[in-house]
Order: structure tokens, then C-alpha cells, then sequence
């Protein structure tokens, strides 16, 4: 072993004990999403044979489907449409000039410093008004517009070559045919980057859900798992299962978006 | 320059638009009927939470009230309590109360709270022709307010507690060492227990009064009085209960631990060789299957020389309330012929959901006193009946969680060596200012 190789052993063991210790986590609720509850509560480190047994049992506790069904729809329409608001929002900060849009950028990130829990009961009572509780365009709508999304797209337009939309202008392209074939090709990694954080909030959100959709058939998975820790017994294999099952989708989608993630949020264009 | 911009932002929103149709699509007709509560068309909606519990309870309350009124349909929304009281909020501070079902179940230490801040979520069934008097005089008071009653009361919250058999005989003792005894017998049997065997008896989340407020009941304390005001400093009764808690603490008797979770691990891992609890504790006990046989449950401590001193109290349990939104007759008639009226109904939920009845006609039946196997054949259940029918009435307030967090802090404090006063003092201050 050289002396270079020794030199960067400790700091090689503290890199191990600490990537060790941030996926321990993980692999817990893995394990214990195969082991009997009891099992689970003794933190029993091994792999079980419990996966099936609490698989039956989650499924006839809880209507897994339509829950699955009900978050994907919601996360998928949150992203897709969020991408679209924002991704124009930002494109316009930067590419439009006007005395007031900084003003109006002011605004956008004071909105971002207000709790949801402050606007939750206004926005309930909009909703009941216009008759939409209980529908998925009420769990959507509040989310497409995402302050911090939008100055994700304003930074990334910011190293988006003007010289090319004059150009453009100048071949007769119009300003929505800029946007849509030369921006958004152009700006791929940061629809990558923002589209994993929108996916994930989306697919995380608990408590708008959980008050505007009052009918049970639009229960969602964060609703599911909480319906499982509600009754005096808790199953904790079944717990960890739904618990592994709601993780999977963003797992994936961050796996597959991962190299794009990361080029999105340090900047699109080299 | 600036029509072309108006054009994309036109185009943009009718995309917009169309995208939402498309996912709003089939949603159409059932957009705000999510309640569902008050239609007058024989349906009942009802939010409770627990599946194998009160859900299910609901569901067979259904099946039994079917057989003489064929055409009631009842749905049970299930909807997690901490969600329920969310929703309650939300509708009764937006007024959008046809949001609200015809029936909700509600925790009875919610209920003052619930009642005075937000009375417009009730509707008053005083004179539904329901005999209150069938129930526990302690359980209804949690849903009456002004002579008036506002809820059925449902699951059994008796404490008890519950302890392991077969550590207590490797130290000599049985169960009647720990019946109708004092708290000082129970500590001095405990460490005596510890000492030979290495067990403590009892667990709790640290930094939590369940514990405390339980020995407080059982004196006929509590941290109000009639009108509603803390009596949180200047408390007898709580003062005792704090002393008998630090010194199960210090002694090492009970082990206190950070989370919900992690109390339910320490006996099912037979780390401890006890618990005190609601009797609702005993479904938890029971998930550990390789200690069958080896539990009994008998009543709590007394506090010796304070109040009442019964060895009886209760912590949890909760009451069916007909919403301001309901078919009130029909949600009446429902569970007062079921709840507040039927020993079958009670038989039925009770082998298999293990729901403890509060409706005292319903303890006489034989399948309350049928030997439980997992409590080495104790009837369990009938046990919690009676236990339940002598605990002692105590006024919970609208401010009784901000008064139970108030003493939790006090504890934390008094364990860490605050003086006991003191730290009380400022727990009164503390609710004194949330009631401003």
C-alpha cells in the first residue's frame, strides 16, 4: 500500500461508517418489511419470510390499487403540469423584459415563506365553493404553481443564450414555437431536475389530500400508511411494507433522473 | 411584440385548461358529495379509524340494524382520528358543515374541547329516547355538556393493569400481591421483584402525563375544576400522583422510552413485565403469541389518603357523535338500537375485535365472562366492564390537552430536579395563557 493510499484511509473509513449509516434506514425498512411485527419491533436486522403474509394482509386491510392509482395520478398531473407553469413562468422572468417583474418575483418568494397550514383553510373553503372537494383537480391545482420551481427555471434561462432567440425571432419562429422547440429541448436536464422535486412533493403530499378528498375512493398512499398507524394495533411488517411500496416510485424515478438531477440543479447548459 | 406574447399566454392557458379537463375527467359527479352526511335517503355515513376495531364495530352495528330496516345502508369512511379532528377544524372554521357525515367517532379526551369551541359540529341527543344512564357516569360526562349529551360512548377505556405471570411467581408474588393495593405496596413489591428476577414492571413514552393523569382520575382529580379553570398548581392529589411517578422512575420500576413504537416493543420483548394502561392495551399484548397464558390483568394502585383513592381509572375510549349535517332521527334510532341497545351487537365484536363494551347491560351477557386463554382464562373482559363502571367522573375541559402538555413539561423538569411547585406553577401559567 503506498503512503498516499494510507493517508486517505481515515478519511476512506469515516466516508464508509457514514454511507453505511445513511442506508441503514433503507435497508430496515426493506428487511422489516419481510418479518412479523413482533420481529420488527425486536429490530431484527435479517431478512424474514413474512413478505407474502403481509402483502395478503396489507391488501385486505387496505385498498392498495386504487391508492397506488389515485397517488400516481396525482403526482403524474402535479408534475406534468407544474413543469408547463413553471417552466413558462421562469422562461418569461428571464427572457421578457418588463420595470415590475422583479417586483413580482418579490412577491412569488414571499409566497414561498408563508406555511401551507395559514392558507389551507381559505383555499378549503375556495374549493368547497366551486363544488371541487373530493376531486383531483383540487388535490392538482394548489400545486402546480411552485415558487421555488419557477426561480429554478428563471436561474437555468439565465444561461440560455439570448443570441439564439433572436435568431429564432428573426427566421420567423414565434414565441411560443421559441419555447417549445428550442427551450425546452435545450433545458432538458433542469425538466429532469425539477420534475423529480415536483414528482416527490407531489407524491408526498399528506395534509391537502387528506382534508379536500373526503370520499375514501380518492385515498392516496401517504393516507394508506397513515390509516395502517391508526388503531390501537399496529402491524409493523404490514406498516413497513406499504411504507416500502410508497418509497419505490420516487426511489426509481430519482434512479433513472439521477445524472440529469444533478446537471439540472448545477446549471443546464455547459 | 406584446400581441404575440398575449397569444402565447392565451395558448398556454387553454392548454392548461385542457389538461385539467382531461384529469378532472369522471370526477365530475362525485365532486362535493364527499360527506355525504344529512341526505334523508336511508344511508348513514361514518368516519371512525381503526379496522379491526371500531370500523369493524360499525359495520357489524349495520349488519344487525339491517335485519329490521332492510333499506338503511350504512358506509364507513375510514379516516385516522388525528385526520378526523383536521377535517373538524377545516369544516367548522370554513362553515362548509354539509362536508360533515351523518356519524363520527371522536376520542373522549377531545370531546370538551371539541364541543365548546366548535358546537355547531353536534347535534343534541338528550332526548333521542338513549339511556345514558346504561353507561358509565365517567364516560358520559366527556360528552355532555350543560345537562345536554352529545355522543354515545363506545370502546371501554378502564385502566388496567396488566402484568406477567410467570415473572412475578420467579419472585414469589401473584397477581392478588398487585389487586386493590396502594401505590407504595406496588413500588415496594417492584423493586423486591427487580432485585430477584431484573424486570421492571412498568414502561412509558418519557415526557408524556398519560401515567399521572390515570393516577389522578383514580383520585377524582383532575387538572380542572367544574368551571373549567386549571387547578394545575395547588393540586394535592397531582402533586402525589408526580411523587409516585418520579419515584417509580428513579427506582428504576419504570423505563421510560422516546416513542409510542418503542413502549409497545419493551413487552412484547418482555424487556418489562407490565404495563398500565386503557384496557385497549391488551390488543398490543396480544401480538406477542409466545407469551399466551403467561398475563393477568387486575385494577390499578390506589393514591392512599388522597381524594377518592379508588383503584379505578381510565384513559382513552371513545363516543359516537351525530353530526349537525345527519339524518339525525335515523342516525338516532341506529345507534340506539345497536350501541345503546343491543347484548347481540356486543357479543358479535366481541370475540373477534376484542371491543369492550361501555353499555353496562351489555357485561351480563355470558361472552363477556368467557375465560381468555392469552390471560391464563381470566375473563378479561368482564373484568373491564366492571372496572370501567367504578371509575371516578372527572371534568376534562376544552383545555385539556394544552393542561396534560403542560404537565408533561412539568415532569421533564421535576425528573431533571426542578422543585415540584415550581415547575406546576409555571405549568398553571402555561395554560392560563393558552386560555387567553
Amino acid at each position: 500500500m503506498t503512503r498516499r493510499s494510507l493517508r486517505s484511509l481515515p478519511s476512506l473509513v469515516f466516508l464508509t461508517l457514514a454511507a453505511l449509516a445513511s442506508v441503514f434506514p433503507l435497508y430496515f425498512m426493506v428487511v422489516s418489511a419481510t418479518n412479523t411485527s413482533q420481529d420488527v419491533l425486536g429490530s431484527r436486522l435479517l431478512p424474514g419470510g413474512q413478505l407474502v403474509d403481509n402483502l395478503n394482509k396489507l391488501l385486505a386491510a387496505q385498498d392498495l390499487g386504487a391508492a397506488m392509482w389515485n397517488s400516481t395520478l396525482n403526482a403524474v398531473g402535479t408534475t406534468v403540469l407544474a413543469l408547463l407553469v413553471c417552466s413558462i413562468a421562469g422562461y418569461g422572468f428571464e427572457v421578457f423584459h418588463s420595470r415590475n417583474k422583479d417586483r413580482l418575483m418579490g412577491v412569488l418568494l414571499l409566497a414561498m415563506m408563508i406555511p401551507f397550514a395559514a392558507t389551507m383553510i381559505p383555499l378549503f373553503r375556495m374549493f368547497a365553493d366551486f363544488g371541487l372537494t373530493s376531486t383531483t383537480i383540487a388535490v392538482i391545482l394548489p400545486a402546480i404553481s411552485v415558487p421555488f420551481v419557477i426561480l429554478l427555471f428563471r436561474q437555468a434561462a439565465r444561461s440560455f443564450p439570448h443570441e439564439i432567440v433572436e435568431a429564432a425571432r428573426i427566421d420567423g419562429l414565434r414565441e411560443l414555437g421559441i419555447f417549445l422547440r428550442i427551450f425546452i429541448p435545450t433545458m432538458r436536464s433542469t425538466y429532469a431536475a425539477a420534475a423529480v422535486v415536483i414528482f416527490m412533493t407531489a407524491w408526498n403530499n399528506f395534509l391537502w389530500p387528506k382534508v379536500i378528498l373526503i370520499n375514501e375512493a380518492f385515498q392516496t398512499m401517504p393516507m394508506l400508511i397513515s390509516n395502517l398507524t391508526s388503531g390501537y394495533v399496529t402491524d409493523y411488517g404490514v406498516l413497513m411494507l406499504a411504507v416500502l411500496l410508497t418509497s419505490l416510485p420516487t426511489m426509481v424515478l430519482f434512479l433513472v433522473l439521477q445524472r440529469a438531477f444533478a446537471q439540472g440543479i448545477t446549471g443546464a447548459i455547459k | 411584440m406584446r400581441k404575440k406574447m398575449t397569444l402565447a399566454s392565451v395558448a398556454g392557458v387553454a392548454t392548461i385548461t385542457l389538461a385539467l379537463a382531461a384529469c378532472g375527467g369522471g370526477d365530475g359527479s362525485t365532486g362535493g358529495d364527499g360527506g355525504g352526511g344529512g341526505e334523508g335517503d336511508g344511508s348513514l355515513t361514518v368516519w371512525a379509524w381503526d379496522p379491526a376495531f371500531n370500523v369493524y364495530a360499525m359495520n357489524e352495528a349495520a349488519t344487525i340494524y339491517q335485519q329490521d330496516n332492510p333499506d338503511v345502508t350504512v358506509e364507513v369512511i375510514e379516516t385516522p382520528w388525528e385526520d378526523i379532528q383536521t377535517k373538524l377544524t377545516t369544516l367548522a372554521q370554513t362553515g362548509e358543515l354539509e362536508e360533515l357525515p351523518d356519524i363520527f367517532l371522536m376520542q373522549n379526551n377531545a370531546f370538551q374541547k371539541n364541543l365548546i369551541n366548535y358546537p355547531e359540529l353536534f347535534t343534541d341527543i338528550t332526548d333521542s329516547g338513549i339511556d345514558f344512564a346504561e353507561f358509565p357516569e365517567s364516560v358520559v360526562a366527556f360528552s355532555t355538556t350543560e345537562g345536554a349529551n352529545y355522543g354515545v360512548p363506545f370502546d371501554n377505556g378502564a385502566a388496567v393493569t396488566a402484568l406477567r405471570t410467570d415473572v412475578l411467581a420467579e419472585a414469589g408474588y401473584t397477581i392478588e400481591d398487585f389487586t386493590d393495593i396502594t401505590w407504595d405496596e406496588f413500588i415496594a413489591n417492584g423493586e423486591d421483584i427487580l432485585a430477584q428476577t431484573g424486570k421492571p414492571l412498568l414502561s412509558g413514552v418519557a415526557g408524556e402525563s398519560d401515567l399521572i393523569t390515570m393516577i389522578l382520575q383514580s383520585t377524582g382529580g383532575s387538572l380542572f375544576d367544574a368551571d373549567g379553570n386549571p387547578t394545575i398548581s395547588d393540586n394535592d392529589a397531582l402533586l402525589q400522583a408526580i411523587d409516585v411517578y418520579t419515584r417509580l422512575v428513579e427506582s428504576g420500576l419504570f423505563v421510560e422510552v422516546n416513542s409510542w413504537d418503542e413502549y409497545i416493543g419493551t413487552f412484547v420483548n418482555s424487556n418489562v413485565a407490565g404495563t398500565i394502561n386503557g384496557i385497549w392495551i391488551l390488543g398490543s399484548i396480544q401480538t406477542a403469541e409466545d407469551q399466551t397464558g403467561l398475563w393477568n390483568i387486575t385494577n390499578l394502585p390506589s393514591l392512599e389518603g388522597v381524594g377518592e383513592a379508588t383503584n379505578y381509572s381510565a384513559n382513552g375510549g371513545s363516543s359516537w357523535v351525530v353530526s349537525s349535517n345527519a339524518d339525525a332521527e335515523l342516525a338516532e334510532d341506529f345507534l340506539g338500537a345497536t350501541f345503546a341497545g343491543s347484548t347481540e351487537f356486543y357479543d358479535t365484536i366481541l370475540p373477534s375485535s376484542g371491543a369492550i363494551a361501555n353499555w353496562i347491560p351489555a357485561s351480563e351477557s355470558e361472552v363477556y365472562a368467557e375465560p381468555h386463554p392469552f390471560f391464563a382464562d381470566q375473563p378479561v373482559f368482564q373484568l373491564a366492564v366492571e372496572f370501567g363502571a367504578q371509575v371516578p367522573s372527572v371534568n376534562t375541559g376544552a383545555y385539556y390537552y394544552e393542561g396534560r402538555d403542560a404537565v408533561s413539561a412539568a415532569i421533564t423538569n421535576i425528573l431533571n430536579g426542578a422543585d415540584p411547585a415550581d415547575a406546576l406553577a409555571e405549568a398553571q401559567a402555561t395554560v392560563e395563557f393558552a386560555m387567553q
